[in-house]
């Protein structure tokens, strides 16, 4: 929470003086809080591997990839958008949205299949 | 990875804005352009090095 007050105030106040060093001030401040974040996070993930190990493991190590994908790319489109390049952020949204997708193709394929079974 | 790192760069954008001025207002244009690249290298390998380190711990986590 301080963090998030601290780089607040220097993102205003470097932007008073010089523009293009606001953009690093945001991108050490989002750095400093995103690795924070993710120390309890692990605590978290051996959580859900721990409990994965018994049903489906493989379905969980891929939502996993999903999730650390979609936390870097929120991280890089807020930057972006902060900074008043929504076409950029836009990419890289566009970006993200494509290797989500590659990565969940197996499991749609297996769901289908199982889908399919179920059918008559 | 802790807070000194942003008051690090808020000095240096400080510190290259009043030089700026200073440069600028003495007749010394080019250098001031000068010190001003010179600050945003410095600040960009800073934030450079901050962005690897979050996305080796990223890859780790998640192991991508």
């Amino acid at each position: 929470m301080e963090f998030g007050f601290i780089t607040l105030i220097i993102t205003i106040l470097l932007k008073e003086y010089r523009k293009d060093y606001a953009i690093f001030a945001v991108l050490t401040g989002g750095a400093i809080i995103l690795y924070l974040c993710l120390d309890t996070l692990m605590g978290i993930i051996d959580f859900i591997k721990t409990l994965s190990n018994s049903s489906g493991g493989a379905f969980i190590s891929i939502l996993l990839k999903i999730t650390g994908i979609s936390i870097l790319t929120e991280y890089a489109v807020s930057v972006c958008k902060d900074s008043g390049e929504s076409s950029i952020a836009n990419k890289i949204d566009l970006g993200g949205k494509v290797i989500v997708i590659s990565m969940s193709i197996p499991a749609i394929s297996t769901a289908l299949e199982a889908l399919t079974r179920l059918l008559p | 990875m802790d807070v000194n790192l942003l008051f690090k760069i808020a000095g240096i954008g400080i510190v290259v804005a009043v030089l700026h001025q200073i440069l600028s207002k003495a007749g010394r244009e080019d250098q001031a352009m000068m010190t001003t690249l010179a600050g945003m290298v410095i600040v960009l390998t800073i934030v450079i090095k901050e962005i690897s380190e979050l996305f080796e711990t990223v890859r780790t986590v998640f192991d991508l």
